[in-house]
């Protein structure tokens, strides 16, 4: 495929803007980002709930209000990562790094372990990239593509259930509750699952942030304007 | 020796009415779930057979099974193992033993090759040469394997047949294992609980005799008309749920007012059974129904999913310590903010010193 | 070898034709019994062999402990509860938690239940056929049983045509030729004695126990959730009991205490106007079948159950007293402490586990399960076919529990010995109008019979009994106390980081322990010594024999192929092999 991260002495040149996000893109990352935030609070007080209420039972919806809101959210998180996935065929070439890793490449090992470097701080710049650098490309691959598709089949699987069985769920997705053991393990996978997102998102959000006040391009601005500028 | 009778008439001849017989098909169309257009086809279908041999073996397990099929109403046990079966062979309860008793394995399989119904109570353990559970002086999984040869269709009684259960807990040291592992090419019909509720348990034999056919089986082979639907999504505490209403510690306020038994480590919503619907002993209660959560026993390995206590679970014993998924995830997104504040922090300091050598290279 | 004499005074000799009963069938789980019968076929010889393990004590391993009542209560299905019971107590021992009364009388009431309800089946289901010949019933006159009925029991079903029809459906039963649980058995052997109208009315009560004895456990229905296997929990009860306010009907409310008392009269009313009658009725026509004795006249032990004052397990609270008895002497009856070291202890020689040591005895809580598969040389067949075992090597997944080195019988017949030593009243009037009525001396208690016998008058007495528990519950609720657990120590945090503790208490089947050592939190160490185990044990290092080698020595076979009067004995102790092994 194409799309190679562009290596040192590319990068040595200074370059004009780069349009990398197109809109569907920055529309996606910001619902999805959105959806996450909204299916991890509820997710969370799902599996460990807010202390009980008093009263007649008809009166609160309480459970039932944050299963519906998590539902939601779920459709929109899976929506919106499928219409993510189907961009990333016919997009530009930088909505595709989503979705595979150039493990292949040479020179893509090179610069992930520039990364690396550059993060432990025994390297002053990052190698230049236009869409993601190879660490960032990796681990949005693990934790957004990877985890994303786990929590929408585990997601999916546990929706089945209340769906019940013989419902378009269960078909689709039902297969996953005995492969994984039951449904109790599915739900622990789900959960645990959760809190990786979680970790993913705060590393993430730093990242980002860091790249703009430290990187030598634009960053936080390039997810919501999608252009990439550079600095020199 | 005179021919075996139909199922119609041993009922007939034990003093049952064709009034009482009918009745007692619609009663198990009913009970199946099944419309009153079916209650004729039970009739029809009794009416013609002999009594189905079946061979009732014993493996590694604790006998509730067995003790769970003697508490059924509808139908009564006594009627089922007198009228509608022939138990040909079952250790609990019959009356010959030793080699009197082994005898009548090798006359059904005689007399009724490919026939008879063979129900596994408990599972054959597979380490020490099977010796974990010896029946006349061999491996008990050498009988099974014998038994099922010749059988038209297997029922895996409770969880040990179906899943391992306990003697299969974490770490498993007979290697007990389940039927559908043992035995490959013969259909098996899973009807799991520790114990199973007993009108299920009637239910699907009767329902396996009278059509005459397998029930219709969910994707882990249990029956679809009892085990289909969770305990959570029929239970009478679901509007508590619902309202987040919950019994926080045993015997508060909450739990003598019936709230959800959720936070005290009900499993009903990951458990597939009859409970919350047919209920047990003749359907006077049920354990959430009377305090206590669902222990999810009717589901595949659930000793080792974590206490009994706890909504959320374990991923089990871990070199002795037990974590929650919730546990080892807070920590490791607590690790994840640690680490970023962290790296900022050393980002910041390695930025100002850049900056200072910077400026001493300008000077 | 040929003739020895154990240290527990029993003279074994296996010269002679060796007889194999494997398996032994109407018994829970898996036992065989070998014999060695002499010339005129007398039993000098016995040995037995617990065929099953399952390692619930190694599985129990690093749990928590507020779970292991679920899995202990998965030892056994038919005494379904007591391993939960007990593992309760001893949890709440190690943990010194208090549980309150209505818990307390709760848990009385499902143990009561339990012993009607496993003693019912046991003798109808489990024993009865060894005395009642089903095909005799068929020759009866019913008009005769009728009145036989009448003559012995205000029963109200025992018409002439109730029992026709019952004949009648055995008839064509029978002459179906798919004779189900009842093909290939011993019928008509001299050693049936029962008339035929003896052995109709029996029969016809075979089917009528099957029908109620599923009523008895709806009380563990009603506080336990369900039965097999009602819920527990450390600390107390789960069931929660509310009788007058707002949410009542999801809790333990009138209604079903209503239906628990009713329950209790209809168990009564079963056991004393079926199974007390049909018991002496049988028991009438054997009484020359005076057999099976074996440790019962010399060595008896009880733990103690049914605790009158919550959180008390002495005699001061013990409805069903604790004691062992030596030698016979019933004048002395000593006291059985769970905690001594030097008391109950577990030997494996004879066994198929080691231990570090391997002739030693250990005491639960230092308590070691490994299994160990081995035959001896002089066993018959291979590995995996075994003809004969030796029972001079280790022979079976039992372990051999012994009292100060003791072999001892446990067990109804041993509760009643131990009561009615102690002076206990109610057992004393019991014992001694059964005696009376039958016209026995005491001594006729140690045998095959006297073991039945107890189990019988056990049944009756634990159906009573639950009315006075019941009463006495209605009456703390009157007075305001609804408390069904006690929470205050059930997080870990509250908990010593290294504690052990003991539950001891009855089962159907006799004494019953479990011991827990608690280590920062989990289960370092769980043990459980069990009826059965006591009853069907292997020798230990010295050669004592346990219960049920010691009770078919000297018993005349009929005929050695047909092991009628084998299953007779072995079956007057309900074994249960599941529970024994674990
Ligand atoms: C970022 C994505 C997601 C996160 C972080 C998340 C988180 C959670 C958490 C923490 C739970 C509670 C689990 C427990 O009780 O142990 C949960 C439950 C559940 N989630 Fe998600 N979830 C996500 C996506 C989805 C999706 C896409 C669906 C699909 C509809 C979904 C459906 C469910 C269902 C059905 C439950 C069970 C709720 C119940 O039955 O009460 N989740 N989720
Ligand atoms: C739950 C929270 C979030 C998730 C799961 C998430 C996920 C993602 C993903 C998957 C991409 C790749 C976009 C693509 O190539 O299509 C991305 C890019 C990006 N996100 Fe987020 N995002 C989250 C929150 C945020 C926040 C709060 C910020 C800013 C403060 C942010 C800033 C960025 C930036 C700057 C990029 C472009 C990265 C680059 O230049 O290599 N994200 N994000
Ligand atoms: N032996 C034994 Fe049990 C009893 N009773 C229990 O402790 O049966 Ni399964
Ligand atoms: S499934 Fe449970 S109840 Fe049935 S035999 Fe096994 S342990 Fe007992
Ligand atoms: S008690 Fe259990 S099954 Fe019932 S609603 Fe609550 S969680 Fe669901
Ligand atoms: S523990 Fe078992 S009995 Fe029913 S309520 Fe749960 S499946
Ligand atoms: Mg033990």
């Amino acid at each position: 495929m194409q799309s190679a991260p562009i290596s040192d002495a590319q990068a040595t040149t200074p370059r004009k803007a780069v349009y990398v996000f197109e809109a569907p893109v920055r529309i996606w990352h910001w619902v999805h980002a959105l959806s996450i935030v909204v299916l991890c609070a509820t997710g969370y007080l799902i599996a460990n709930p807010l202390p009980s209420i008093g009263g007649e039972a008809s009166e609160h919806f309480m459970m039932g209000n944050l299963r519906l809101i998590h539902f939601i959210a779920g459709y929109v998180f899976a929506i919106g990562f499928a219409v993510r996935l189907y961009w990333g065929l016919v997009g530009n070439k930088y909505s595709r790094e989503l979705l595979y890793l150039p493990v292949w490449r040479k020179a893509w090992w090179r610069d992930l372990w520039g990364e690396v470097l550059y993060y432990l701080f025994l390297r002053r710049e990052a190698p230049p990239s236009v869409a993601h650098n190879p660490l960032a490309q990796a681990a949005m691959w693990c934790f957004n593509t990877l985890l994303g598709l786990f929590l929408i089949f585990t997601g999916f699987a546990l929706y089945s259930e209340g769906l019940g069985l013989g419902s378009w769920a269960d078909t689709w997705f039902g297969w996953v509750i005995p492969l994984m053991g039951g449904s109790q393990s599915v739900r622990m996978y789900h959960l645990f699952s959760m809190w990786l997102i979680i970790a993913f998102a705060i590393i993430h959000t730093y990242m980002a942030i860091r790249a703009d006040i430290m990187g030598r391009q634009s960053s936080v601005s390039t997810i919501i304007s999608g252009w990439r500028t550079y600095r020199d | 020796m005179p021919t075996p009778e139909t199922f119609y008439e041993v009922m007939r001849q034990h003093g049952i009415t064709r009034r009482s017989f009918l009745k007692f098909c619609s009663l198990t169309a009913a009970g199946l779930g099944l419309g009153p257009e079916f209650a004729g086809k039970i009739a029809h279908a009794l009416e013609t057979k002999p009594r189905t041999p079946v061979i009732w073996l014993h493996g590694l397990e604790c006998t509730c099974c067995t003790e769970s099929f003697i508490r059924s109403g509808h139908p009564l046990a006594g009627d089922v193992i007198l009228s509608m079966i022939s138990l040909d062979y079952d250790d609990t309860l019959m009356a010959a033993a030793g080699h009197q008793a082994e005898e009548l394995l090798e006359q059904t399989i005689e007399k009724y090759d490919g026939q008879y119904i063979l129900a596994c109570e408990g599972n054959p353990p597979l380490n020490e040469d099977g010796m974990y559970c010896i029946q006349a002086g061999k491996p008990y999984v050498e009988k099974l394997r014998h038994m099922a040869d010749h059988c038209k269709a297997i029922i895996a009684w409770g969880s040990c047949a179906s899943w391992g259960c306990v003697q299969a807990a974490r770490p498993n040291p007979t290697r007990a294992t389940p039927i559908h592992k043992v035995i490959l090419d013969k259909p098996i019909v899973k009807v799991p609980g520790c114990p199973p509720i007993a009108e299920v348990m009637t239910g699907v034999l009767t329902y396996m005799i009278a059509f005459d056919e397998l029930p219709e089986l969910d994707r882990q082979g249990r029956p679809k008309m009892f085990y289909s639907q969770r305990l959570h999504d029929k239970c009478y505490r679901r509007p508590h749920f619902d309202a987040g209403q919950f019994v926080e510690k045993f015997d508060d306020e909450g739990a003598r007012k019936g709230y959800c038994l959720y936070k005290v480590g009900c499993k009903g919503p990951t458990t597939y059974n009859a409970c919350s619907t047919v209920e047990w002993n003749g359907g006077l209660s049920w354990p959430v129904k009377s305090g206590h959560g669902c222990l999810g026993c009717a589901e595949d390995n659930f000793w080792d999913k974590g206490s009994f206590y706890s909504a959320v679970t374990d991923f089990g014993v871990m070199g002795g310590v037990e974590s929650t998924a919730d546990k080892i995830g807070g920590v490791l997104a607590g690790a994840a903010a640690i680490g970023v504040a962290a790296h900022a922090a050393a980002s910041v300091v390695s930025h100002m010193r850049r900056d200072k050598s910077e400026e001493s290279r300008h000077d | 070898m040929t003739e020895v004499v154990t240290p527990n005074g029993f003279t074994l000799d296996d010269a002679g034709q060796r007889v194999v009963v494997d398996p032994i069938c109407r018994i829970e789980g898996h036992l065989r019994i070998e014999v060695n019968v002499d010339d005129d076929n007398i039993i000098r010889n016995a040995v037995s062999t617990g065929n099953m393990w399952r390692g619930l004590e190694v599985i129990l391993k690093g749990r928590d402990p507020r779970d292991a009542w679920a899995f202990t209560e998965r030892i056994c299905g038919v005494c379904t509860g007591v391993h939960a019971l007990l593992s309760c107590r001893a949890v709440e021992d190690a943990l010194d938690i208090d549980i309150p009364a209505n818990a307390n009388s709760i848990r009385n009431l499902m143990m009561l239940a339990q012993f009607t309800q496993d003693h019912l089946v046991h003798f109808y289901h489990l024993h009865a056929l060894d005395w009642v010949d089903v095909v005799s019933a068929l020759d009866a006159d019913p008009r005769a049983t009728s009145e036989l009925q009448q003559s012995i029991s205000s029963w109200p079903k025992s018409s002439p045509g109730y029992f026709r029809d019952v004949q009648n459906k055995l008839k064509r039963f029978v002459e179906s030729g798919q004779l189900g649980p009842f093909a290939n058995a011993y019928w008509g052997s001299p050693a049936y004695k029962l008339p035929a109208e003896a052995n109709l009315m029996a029969v016809t009560h075979y089917l009528e126990a099957l029908d109620f004895q599923k009523e008895i456990v709806k009380i563990h229905t009603i506080f336990g959730g369900r039965n097999p296997h009602p819920n527990w929990l450390v600390g107390g009860m789960p069931c929660s009991i509310n009788v007058n306010e707002t949410g009542g009907v999801g809790a333990i409310n009138m209604a079903w205490l209503n239906q628990v008392s009713d329950i209790i009269n209809a168990s009564i009313t079963f056991v004393d106007q079926v199974y007390i009658p049909d018991l002496k009725a049988i028991a009438s026509f054997y009484k020359d079948w005076n057999y099976g004795g074996g440790l019962s006249s010399t060595n008896v032990m009880a733990y103690g159950e049914f605790p009158a004052i919550a959180n008390n397990y002495t005699n001061e609270s013990w409805m069903m007293p604790n004691g062992a008895i030596l030698n016979g002497d019933l004048g002395t009856v000593y006291d059985v402490d769970p905690r001594d070291p030097e008391q109950i202890q577990e030997f494996v020689t004879h066994s198929w586990y080691s231990y570090p040591n391997p002739d030693e005895g250990l005491h639960p809580w230092a308590g070691v399960t490994e299994p160990k598969f081995e035959l001896g040389p002089n066993a018959l067949g291979t590995k995996t076919n075994i003809e004969a075992l030796d029972e001079q090597a280790k022979y079976s997944w039992l372990k051999a529990p012994r009292w100060r080195g003791n072999a001892m019988e446990v067990g109804p017949l041993a509760r009643y010995l131990v009561a009615y030593a102690r002076g206990n009243e109610e057992i004393k009037a019991q014992v001694d109008g059964l005696l009376t009525d039958l016209d026995l001396p005491i001594t006729a208690l140690f045998s095959t019979l006297g073991r039945t016998a107890a189990r019988g008058l056990e049944c009756s007495w634990s159906a009573h009994k639950m009315r006075g528990v019941f009463d006495d519950m209605m009456a703390n609720i009157k007075a305001g106390d609804v408390a069904t657990a006690n929470m205050d120590k059930w997080e870990p945090h509250t908990w010593p980081t290294d504690t052990k503790g003991v539950g001891i208490g009855e089962a159907p089947r006799g004494a019953l322990g479990h011991w827990v050592h608690i280590l920062d939190t989990k289960l370092e160490n769980y043990q459980a010594v069990v009826p059965t185990t006591w009853n069907a044990s292997p020798r230990d290092p010295q050669g004592n024999i346990g219960a049920y080698e010691a009770a078919l020595l000297g018993t005349p076979m009929a005929d050695p192929s047909q092991p009628l009067e084998i299953l007779r004995t072995i079956h007057s102790f309900d074994p249960c092999l599941a529970c024994a092994s674990h």
